[in-house]
């Protein structure tokens, strides 16, 4: 159509969430706090990610995570969560998948978990209040 | 109560209300109750164990918790459902965590509860042995008072 070449769209820029083929990356979030889990989703969604699955503890998130593999690129894992806390399950599913991508998502002053977590294989972490440009840089960085 | 034991809370309440709201706040002035206090409507309750005991209650009206929780949504809320009540219990765990790391700092050492929220109409607390500090806030959305009752344990 001749108006989009006469008038180039400044919208051009790719989505963040899209892979290089230009499929979505497919997230599971993994979080107690419905609150928590709606602002991580939107701003993922809002970039192209594909919110494929939510859980509510460590233990859904593991079960969630085997049943989606290997349609699963990334998880966002809380630390404090009833049932089976973060740390456990990031260590469950890096026996189960020890390519799994997982970004931590912490309040302030749990630095001893993050350091554990991270040591345990997950690629980074974010502490809260979610910020949305934190929250993509620190995303983007893990699916490096 | 030592006042040193509320600074953390009033420094982090403010901190993290800045930043997640978004907008200006304002401190009130900083007053003492030892007898039982109205609450204002819906109040995140966390306790506190340790070297220091006790609980620290972040305390609003209906209106100013459903204004707080849709400011953080990014949308209106009509009643304080679910994810309202998940946002405020949110908001009362970063100020909490952010509080404590700082009195973990100054070598206090102590284990929180999780937030708890409890909502009505008329209700009153009482801390026995224990006065609590109350710091008002002022935000658009209305007032949150920060109330700290906590005292080193025997």
């Amino acid at each position: 159509m001749k108006t989009k070449m006469d008038f180039p769209n400044i919208n051009e820029r790719k989505a963040e969430g899209l892979k290089p083929d230009g499929t979505p990356y497919k997230v599971l979030v993994v979080d107690d706090s419905m609150f928590v889990t709606k602002q991580i989703s939107q701003i993922l969604s809002s970039e192209g990610f594909d919110i494929v699955g939510t859980a509510n503890d460590g233990q859904e998130g593991l079960e969630k995570y085997k049943e989606l593999y290997p349609n699963v690129d990334l998880v966002t894992m809380d630390i404090t969560m009833p049932k089976m806390d973060g740390v456990t399950s990031l260590e469950k599913i890096i026996e189960f998948d020890k390519n799994a991508r997982v970004i931590m998502i912490s309040a302030l002053g749990k630095q001893d978990l993050v350091k554990k977590s991270l040591l345990l294989g997950a690629k980074n972490y974010i502490v809260k209040p979610l910020d949305r440009n934190k929250v993509l840089e620190r995303v983007l960085l893990s699916l490096k | 109560m030592r006042v040193e034991y509320i600074n953390p809370f009033v420094e982090s309440a403010f901190n993290v209300l800045r930043e997640v709201l978004n907008s200006d706040i304002q401190r009130g002035e900083l007053y003492l109750k030892s007898t039982s206090q109205p609450v204002l409507g819906v109040a995140a309750i966390v306790g506190l164990a340790g070297d220091v005991e006790g609980r620290v209650l972040f305390d609003m009206s209906k209106p100013t918790a459903i204004g707080i929780a849709s400011a953080m949504n990014g949308e209106e809320l009509k009643s304080l459902d679910d994810l309202a009540k998940a946002t405020i219990t949110e908001l009362a765990n970063m100020i909490t965590a952010q509080a404590v790391t700082k009195l973990h700092e100054l070598g206090f050492k102590f284990d929180l509860t999780p937030p708890a929220i409890f909502t009505g109409d008329n209700m009153e607390i009482t801390d026995s042995k224990v006065e609590a500090l109350i710091v008002p806030v002022i935000l658009p959305q209305g007032k949150v008072e920060i109330n700290v009752a906590v005292r080193e344990r025997a």
